[in-house]
C-alpha cells in the first residue's frame, strides 16, 4: 500500500498574505511501515496528512494510494474522502458523544451495511485487541482520555483499511499516559503490519514509533531516514537542531582525509565524520551533549578530539547532570552521569569521538 | 467541504430585510408627515417630539427607572450568584429555577400581580396592613417610581444572573487564594480581588439590564401609567394609541433616540462580555472552587433566598389564582374562600376576543417559532461553520435586533406594513416576532454547532459515510438539544409577546398579552387572572417539555 505524493502544493491566504503550507512536496511512503511526518507546528505536516486522506484539496500535484490516483490537478481527479478507504485517528479523537463505545467502533462497518452479527463479532474482536473488552455499552464520553484514544484506534482498525493516518494522536494525553500509549501503539501497529502515516511534533515520539521519519520545515520535506539516521547522521542543520539537543559550532573545513574531515573552530581543530565539503568552506559542527565524555578522577582520557574547559554551570535533573563547559569563548552543553563528583568551577578534560562530530551546512 | 456562498447571500438578504428594514422605515418615518404622507421630508416631528414641555420629565423618569431597576437586578444577581457558586448554602437547585423563571411567568402578569397586591385602593397587602394596624389610608403605593424600579429589577434579575453566575463559576480561586496568602482577609479579598476581576461581567449585566429596562413596556404600562408616571416606552405608546391625533411620525422621532442609545449600549455590552471572557483564567485540570462556610449566616441567608424565590415565583401565581376565583378584591379570609367561584373563568372562556387571542398566540407560538427555528438553524450554521467575511456580516445583522426595543421597532414595522397587504394580519406579527427574537433562536443553535467539532464530521467521512449519512447520523443527533431549546425559547417569547404586539396588533389579530393589557386597563382583574393562568400553564408546559427532552438526550 504505497503512497506516492508528487509535486503537491497547497497555499493558504490569510490577511492578504500567502502562506505556503506545502511547497512542491514529493514523497513516497512505503507500504507496511510506520512513517512519521515530524516537524514544528506550522510546518505543513498536518496539511499533508489531510491532503492524503482527502479532507483538504491541494492546489497542484498528484496523490496516488496503492496505484490508484486519488487526486490529480492535471487529470482533474478527486476521489472524495469517503471513497478513499482510509482510516484516521484525530488529535481530538473525534469520539461521537451521542453514541456508546460499541456504536463508535462499529460505525465504519455500519456504513458498509455489513450484517449485524458480523459487526458485533468484529467489534468484540477489535475492542479486545485494544484492551477495551466489556466497554461496549459505556457512553463514549464517560471514559478516560487514554480509553477514548483506544476507541479512536479501534474505530480506525475495524474496517481493515489500506492505510491508517494519525494526526498527533497522543498530544492530548498527559506525560505518563502518553509514554504508555506510545508503547501500546507501537505493539499494535507492528503486529498488524499495516501502513501508518503518523504526524507529530514530538521528536521522542517520532524516534520511538517510526520505521521512517520525514522531517518537515516550512512546507518542505528536509530529510528522510530511519530514526538512527536522523539522530546520528542528519545532513541538515535544522534536523540536527530539531532532534534532541545539539551544540552548533561555527567551523571551517581544514582538510579532507580518507575517512575523516578535519575542521577548525575557535576551540581548536576537530576530526569529524567524513562529509564532502570543499576545503576552506564554512560549515557547522554539531555535537550532541550526551556524546561529550568528561574525564573523571585520575582515569586517563583516550581517543581523538581531546579538549579542556571550565564547568560553568551544573544542574541536577535526576537522570543526569546538565552542564555547560566554557572552552575559550565557546560554551558547550554537556550531559554528565548522575553520580559524578565534578562540581562547578572544575577544570576538566573531555573528548568527543569523531563518529559524533557531525558536519552540516550553514 | 465548501458550500456555495449562495446560502450566505440569501440569508443576509432575509435577515437584513428583517432587521434593517424596520430601522430604515423608522428613520424615513421620523422625517415624514404621517403614515399616509410618507416620503415628504419634514423636521417637524423631531421638533414637536423634543420641544414638548413634558419631555424633560419623561427623560428624568426614564433615567431613574432604568438605572434603579438595573441596579436592583445586578446587585440581587451578584448576591445570588455568590451564594450559589461560592458558599455552602443548602438547596442549590433553587438557583437553577431562578434562571428559568422569566420563561415561565410573563412580565405583564408579574407586574399585574404586584398591582393586585400593592395598589393603593384595594391591593391585597394594603388591605391586610390596613386591617392589622387599623390605618386610614393604604401605606404602600405600587404606582410610583419605586414600585416600577423594584418590580422591573426583580424581572430582570434572572438575566443579570445568567451573565454573572458563569463568570463567578469560572473564576480561578487561585487569584483569591494568593490574595489570602499575601495577608488580605476575606473581606479585603472580596473587594480588592474578586469584585474587580468580575467587573466586566458585572458591568455587562448592568448594561444589558439598562437596555432591557429601557425597552420594557409591561411594568411602565401596568404600574407606571395608572400613576401617571411616563417613561420613553409608554410615551411612545401614548403617542400612537391614545387620543384622536395618533402620530406615528412623532413616535418614530422619539423612538430614534431610544434605538440609538440601545444599539450603542449593546455594543458596549458585547465589548464587555468579550473582555470578561479574557478575564477567565481557569485551568481545566482538577479545578474545584473552595466553598466558603457560612456557619451562623447560613440560616438568615437561606431565609432571604427563600423569600426571594417566594416573591419571584410563588406569590405572583398565587395572587393570580386567588384573584381569578374571588368576585372582587378582598383580604383572604374564610368569607373570601366561601365566595370563590369560577365566574371569571367562564367569562373568559365565553369571551370571543380572549379565545381569538389565545388562538392567535398559539399559532404564533407554534408555527411562528418553528419558522424562526428553521431560519436560525441556517443562520447559526453559516455563522459557525462557514467562516467568511460575509458570515461575519450575517452575524452582526442577526444580533442587531438583540438591541431593538420592541415598541420602537414595532413603530418601524408599522411604517413598513401599512404599505403592504399584510398590514393588520397575523403575518405582520409573525414577521415582527421573528425579526425581534431571532437572536434568541440563534444563540442555543450556534453553541450547539460550536460543540460539534469539525473532527466529528471529518471522522465520519473518513469512515466512508456519504455527506447525507454524516448529516443524519452525526450532526442532527448532536444538534437536537440545541434545536429543542431554541424552539422553546422562541415559542415562549412569542406566546407572551407584548411590546411589539401593542403596536402591530389590530382588531382580529389580538394576542394574549395585548388582551391582558386591555383587561388591566379596564380593571377586569378577575378575567385577567384567569387568562393569565392559562398563559402561564401554556408556557410552563413548554419549559417542562424541553427540560424533559433535554434530559433524555443528555442521558443517552
Amino acid at each position: 500500500m504505497e503512497i506516492q505524493i508528487k509535486d503537491v502544493s497547497k497555499h493558504y491566504y490569510s490577511e492578504g498574505k500567502t502562506i505556503k503550507a506545502l511547497d512542491n512536496v514529493s514523497l513516497t511512503i512505503p507500504g507496511k511501515k510506520i512513517f512519521t511526518l515530524l516537524g514544528p507546528s506550522g510546518c505543513g505536516k498536518t496539511t499533508l496528512l489531510r491532503c492524503i486522506v482527502g479532507l483538504e484539496i491541494p492546489d497542484a500535484g498528484e496523490i496516488i494510494i496503492d496505484d490508484e490516483v486519488v487526486w490529480s490537478s492535471k487529470k482533474g481527479i478527486n476521489v472524495p474522502v469517503e471513497k478513499r478507504g482510509l482510516a484516521m485517528v484525530f488529535q481530538t479523537y473525534a469520539i461521537w458523544p451521542h453514541m456508546d463505545v460499541f456504536n463508535n467502533v462499529a460505525y465504519p462497518l455500519q456504513i458498509q451495511k455489513l450484517p449485524r452479527e458480523e459487526i458485533r463479532k468484529r467489534v468484540e474482536k477489535t475492542l479486545k485487541f485494544v484492551k477495551l473488552e466489556g466497554f461496549e455499552h459505556r457512553p463514549a464520553t464517560n471514559i478516560s482520555g487514554g480509553q477514548q484514544q483506544r476507541v479512536a484506534l479501534a474505530r480506525a482498525l475495524i474496517a481493515e483499511p489500506k492505510v491508517i493516518l494519525f494526526d498527533e494522536p497522543l498530544s492530548n494525553l498527559d506525560a505518563k499516559l502518553r509514554e504508555e500509549t506510545r508503547k501500546d501503539l507501537r505493539i499494535f501497529l507492528s503486529e498488524l503490519k499495516i501502513t501508518a502515516v503518523y504526524v507529530t511534533h514530538d521528536q521522542i515520539e517520532a524516534l520511538a514509533l517510526s520505521d521512517i521519519i520525514a522531517v518537515m520545515h516550512s512546507g518542505k520535506i528536509i530529510e528522510i531516514g530511519s530514526p538512527r539516521k536522523i539522530y546520528f547522521d542528519a545532513s541538515h542543520r535544522f534536523v540536527a537542531d530539531f532532534i534532541g539537543r545539539a551544540n552548533l559550532i561555527k567551523a571551517v573545513v581544514k582538510s579532507q582525509q580518507d575517512d575523516r574531515t578535519v575542521v577548525d573552530t575557535q576551540m581548536g581543530s576537530f576530526i569529524c565524520q567524513k562529509r564532502d565539503f570543499p576545503e576552506g568552506s564554512e560549515v557547522v559542527l554539531c555535537i550532541r551533549p550526551e556524546f561529550i565524555y568528561l574525564k573523571e578522577d585520575k582515569k586517563e582520557i583516550v581517543g581523538q578530539n581531546i579538549l579542556k574547559g571550565t564547568i560553568e554551570t551544573l544542574v541536577f535533573i535526576g537522570e543526569a547532570y546538565e552542564g555547560e563547559i566554557k572552552v575559550g569563548d565557546e560554551i558547550l552543553m554537556v550531559k554528565i552521569k548522575p553520580e559524578t563528583l565534578l562540581k562547578k568551577g572544575d577544570v576538566v578534560e573531555f573528548n568527543v569521538s569523531p563518529e559524533h562530530c557531525l558536519l552540516v551546512s550553514v | 467541504m465548501k458550500k456555495t456562498p449562495k446560502l450566505t447571500i440569501v440569508l443576509i438578504l432575509i435577515v437584513g430585510f428583517l432587521t434593517v428594514s424596520p430601522v430604515i422605515m423608522l428613520i424615513f418615518g421620523s422625517f415624514s408627515e404621517g403614515l399616509s404622507a410618507f416620503g415628504s421630508f419634514t423636521l417637524e416631528k423631531y421638533i414637536s417630539a423634543y420641544t414638548d414641555p413634558a419631555f424633560s420629565k419623561i427623560i428624568i423618569n426614564t433615567i431613574i427607572f432604568v438605572v434603579g431597576a438595573a441596579l436592583v437586578a445586578t446587585v440581587l444577581a451578584l448576591f445570588l450568584a455568590y451564594l450559589n457558586n461560592r458558599t455552602d448554602i443548602p438547596c442549590k437547585f433553587l438557583f437553577k429555577i431562578i434562571s428559568i423563571t422569566p420563561m415561565m411567568i410573563p412580565h405583564i402578569l408579574f407586574s399585574v400581580s404586584w398591582v393586585l397586591l400593592l395598589n393603593p385602593s384595594n391591593g391585597i397587602l394594603n388591605l391586610i396592613l390596613k386591617q392589622l394596624f387599623s390605618l386610614e389610608s393604604s401605606p404602600l403605593n405600587i404606582y410610583s417610581l419605586w414600585g416600577m424600579m423594584l418590580v422591573e429589577g426583580l424581572l430582570d434579575m434572572p438575566i443579570a444572573y445568567l451573565i454573572i453566575a458563569p463568570a463567578m463559576a469560572s473564576f480561578d480561586v487561585n487569584l483569591e487564594e494568593s490574595s489570602r496568602v499575601f495577608g488580605a482577609n476575606s473581606g479585603q479579598t472580596l473587594f480588592r480581588i474578586t469584585l474587580p476581576v468580575l467587573k466586566p461581567a458585572i458591568l455587562a449585566s448592568f448594561i444589558l439590564c439598562i437596555v432591557r429596562c429601557m425597552a420594557s413596556f409591561a411594568v411602565p404600562s401596568v404600574i407606571g401609567m395608572p400613576g401617571r408616571i411616563y417613561v420613553l416606552s409608554t410615551h411612545i405608546y401614548r403617542t400612537i394609541s391614545i387620543g384622536f391625533a395618533v402620530d406615528y411620525g412623532k413616535a418614530a422621532a422619539i423612538g430614534m433616540s431610544v434605538l440609538v442609545i440601545s444599539v450603542t449600549l449593546i455594543y458596549i455590552y458585547r465589548y464587555m462580555t468579550s473582555a470578561s471572557e479574557k478575564y477567565v483564567t481557569i485551568s481545566s485540570r482538577g479545578y474545584r472552587p473552595t466553598v466558603i462556610e457560612l456557619k451562623k449566616a447560613k440560616i438568615p441567608l437561606f431565609v432571604i433566598l427563600g423569600i426571594l424565590m417566594f416573591v419571584l415565583i410563588v406569590l405572583p401565581v398565587l395572587v393570580l389564582i386567588y384573584t381569578s376565583l374571588t368576585p372582587y378584591a378582598m383580604v383572604p379570609s374564610s368569607r373570601a374562600f366561601s365566595m370563590m367561584n369560577l365566574n371569571h373563568w367562564s367569562d373568559v372562556i365565553s369571551d370571543p376576543i380572549s379565545l381569538l387571542s389565545l388562538k392567535n398566540s398559539l399559532f404564533l407560538g407554534i408555527f411562528g417559532a418553528t419558522l424562526g427555528v428553521v431560519l436560525s438553524i441556517f443562520v447559526a450554521y453559516t455563522i459557525v461553520k462557514i467562516r467568511t467575511k460575509a458570515s461575519g456580516l450575517l452575524e452582526s445583522l442577526s444580533f442587531l435586533s438583540f438591541s431593538f426595543p420592541g415598541i420602537v421597532i414595532g413603530v418601524g414595522f408599522m411604517w413598513f406594513f401599512v404599505r403592504t397587504p399584510i398590514y393588520a394580519t397575523i403575518w405582520a406579527l409573525l414577521i415582527g416576532y421573528i425579526a425581534t427574537y431571532l437572536p434568541y433562536g440563534i444563540r442555543p443553535l450556534s453553541s450547539a454547532f460550536v460543540q460539534i467539532h469539525k473532527h466529528l464530521e471529518e471522522s465520519s467521512m473518513v469512515c466512508g459515510a456519504k455527506p447525507l449519512t454524516t448529516m443524519w447520523r452525526i450532526i442532527v443527533p448532536l444538534l437536537i438539544p440545541g434545536i429543542v431549546s431554541s424552539w422553546v425559547l422562541m415559542s415562549t417569547m412569542f406566546l407572551r409577546e407584548l411590546t411589539l404586539s401593542v403596536v402591530l396588533s389590530r382588531p382580529g389579530t389580538e394576542v394574549l398579552a395585548v388582551q391582558i393589557l386591555r383587561f388591566a386597563n379596564d380593571g377586569l382583574w378577575g378575567r385577567l387572572s384567569a387568562l393569565g393562568i392559562i398563559m402561564i400553564v401554556l408556557s410552563t408546559t413548554l419549559v417542562a417539555l424541553v427540560n424533559f427532552i433535554g434530559a433524555r438526550f443528555t442521558n443517552k
